[in-house]
């Protein structure tokens, strides 16, 4: 087994085997972030795929400071992002006034009541604005003030379509809670 | 919990295991863009082609209509070029498509640094054995296939270029005996020594590994030419050397994709995409009788059915390999289900049309599905009267018959109909009618 220095000063030096070894050592979770930025898993492939060049032909620019898995990470999302703006003129968009949000309701949910499966489906179903707001600030940790220089957009606006994005949430939720519960007491 | 620590918990670090042909997609990539990128390495390989077949055409342009033999020998020359430049421009797509196993391999190889000189060898070549197990034995095959090569062409004295080539640094006679010179990967191989005038012997095998047994056995596992050489040391401190060569071909991989994924019987036609590596020749069989030595073959099936689908493929070499894929188009994907249990409306019928929305609290017993194309549902008394029908998947039943609420207790369902890939279904079960 490659040791991660191993993989990278191989993959530097473009080593199909090292490259390998990364691919089948990290694909499969560098996927899981990918689908939280995709509409399937077809585009989140398409995504991981392009992460996977950046990786191996950018792979001497990693400083060796920090985790090579948060590098990784970093790579897949910035990736995430670019393709978010390569394909924004493709993209329905959904007037946010659409969705009201529904400030009441229930706000919270027991971790083990949803699968992970369930989870994605719901992002994968959010409209692609509302869904990379979400991810970056609830996932990945970012301010609004960065995600509105990453994305391109106000202040205001990653707010203002962070809270739709989790109003929507919460309703799909809600839905998706009470079919199963119904199903979980007949059953 | 708030929903931003749920989505942060439960998909943080989720890890999805991507489609197979992602890697490969990926790897034809790498490799165009590690070509395109300036390469001390690769320069002599690439490059200087490249600057050959520019340099040659110029000055086939400049002579124009010069004789003739001159003008054979600079397309042969030019020609490594020409594949080349196909690869670069990406204009004619099945071109390219032919040329992908041939850059991977070539780059695989200049990778992995081995200076394969091949020996084009007669018997071997004509004959492609093909093994068409499930990926079981490989050695065992690969022994096989070389057993009669190697008895008519290891003794040094039916072939005078053999004997020179095997004599040690000191020409001595040849001492070492083979069971096989030549094999697929992995190559599984006995050793002899022809002698019995020694004390003790010592045996280097070429790629890092040796012995000191009197017959060793050793397994190649990476192909390539490996110089065997053997030290015969004498009670009298005399030292004997010999060498042989062994030649260990690439082994093949046998693997391929299904296209579209969910697909419909007999309406779609399959194409079949080939992601098989080193290999020349292909042997399709479709499971239906059909087959086909294509590189990408496309197929159309006369009925539904649950096939297997068998691809065989061998090198120059006679290397081979093959995949089954089982049951290729069974239409897991699709199903139908009852739930077992329902408690009707108690304020009057309500037709049995339902939504997932206006049924949310189970009201009409109904079938859970994907991809049914027809039904036909009938729900039976514990009497066996028939009490509930309907040919409607959107229709279940809501409880009532003849406008009166049934007696609560176990009710018959049988259900028959097709998926939409035209398997058929029956299924048969039971549902208690509950009352709030």
């Amino acid at each position: 087994m490659m040791s991660d220095q191993q993989i990278i000063e191989g993959c530097a030096k473009h080593d199909r085997k090292a490259q390998q070894v990364l691919y089948d050592k990290y694909s499969r979770f560098l996927l899981g972030i990918c689908l939280r930025y995709a509409s399937d898993k077809a585009e989140a492939e398409d995504i991981l795929q392009e992460s996977f060049l950046k990786i191996f032909f950018n792979i001497k620019n990693f400083s060796g400071t920090g985790s090579f898995i948060g590098w990784l990470r970093k790579v897949a999302v910035n990736t995430s992002i670019t393709h978010y703006h390569k394909n924004l003129k493709y993209r329905y968009h959904v007037d946010i006034e659409d969705y009201v949000s529904a400030e009441t309701g229930v706000s919270s949910f027991e971790e083990d009541f949803f699968t992970s499966e369930e989870l994605y489906r719901v992002l994968n179903e959010l409209p692609t604005g509302y869904r990379m707001v979400f991810n970056l600030y609830a996932v990945e940790g970012y301010k609004h003030k960065e995600i509105a220089e990453i994305l391109g957009i106000d202040t205001n606006t990653s707010k203002s379509q962070y809270s739709r994005a989790k109003a929507v949430i919460r309703d799909k939720l809600e839905v998706l809670g009470k079919l199963k519960s119904n199903y979980t007491e007949n059953g | 919990m708030s929903i931003r620590e749920l989505f942060r918990q439960k998909l943080g670090n989720v890890e999805i295991i991507p489609s197979a042909s992602v890697h490969t997609k990926l790897m034809h990539k790498v490799a165009i863009r590690e070509f395109l990128r300036f390469n001390a390495v690769r320069f002599n390989i690439y490059y200087l082609g490249g600057i050959l077949a520019a340099g040659i055409s110029a000055a086939l342009i400049l002579s124009a209509g010069s004789d003739s033999s001159q003008q054979t020998s600079n397309n042969l020359s030019g020609e490594k070029s020409k594949t080349d430049s196909i690869e670069y421009f990406n204009i004619p797509v099945e071109l390219a498509v032919i040329q992908k196993p041939d850059t991977f391999k070539e780059t695989a190889n200049e990778l992995n640094k081995i200076n394969k000189i091949v020996k084009p060898s007669s018997d071997l070549k004509n004959e492609p054995v093909q093994r068409n197990v499930e990926r079981e034995n490989p050695i065992v095959a690969a022994t096989q296939v070389n057993d009669s090569f190697s008895k008519k062409d290891l003794f040094p004295e039916a072939s005078p270029d053999m004997s020179k080539l095997q004599q040690g640094f000191k020409g001595e006679e040849v001492l070492i005996e083979p069971s096989v010179s030549e094999g697929c990967s992995p190559l599984k191989v006995h050793f002899y020594i022809k002698s019995d005038s020694y004390d003790s012997c010592k045996w280097t095998f070429g790629d890092g590994g040796y012995s000191n047994e009197k017959n060793p056995e050793w397994i190649f596992d990476v192909d390539g030419d490996y110089k065997v050489v053997l030290h015969l040391f004498g009670s009298d401190g005399s030292q004997v050397n010999s060498s042989a060569t062994i030649t260990v071909h690439p082994k093949p991989m046998a693997n391929f994709e299904i296209y579209p994924e969910k697909a419909i019987l007999p309406e779609d036609e399959i194409h079949f995409y080939n992601y098989s590596t080193s290999a020349v020749n292909f042997n399709w069989d479709f499971g239906d009788g059909g087959s086909s030595v294509l590189f990408e073959p496309r197929h159309k099936y006369a009925k539904y059915g649950n096939y297997n689908i068998r691809l065989i493929v061998s090198s120059d070499y006679g290397c081979s390999d093959s995949i089954i894929v089982s049951n290729a188009f069974s239409g897991s994907e699709y199903f139908i289900d009852f739930p077992n249990a329902f408690i009707p409306n108690m304020q009057g019928p309500t037709g049995g049309y339902f939504s997932s929305k206006s049924d949310e609290s189970a009201q009409v017993f109904h079938a859970v599905s994907s991809g049914v194309t027809n039904f036909h549902l009938k729900v039976f008394s514990k009497l066996g009267i028939l009490i509930f029908e309907s040919s409607d998947i959107n229709l279940g039943w809501d409880g009532y018959f003849n406008g009166q609420l049934c007696e609560p207790g176990v009710y018959i369902w049988k259900v028959r109909g097709n998926f939409r890939n035209k398997e058929p279904f029956i299924k048969m079960g039971d549902v208690t009618l509950l009352r709030n």
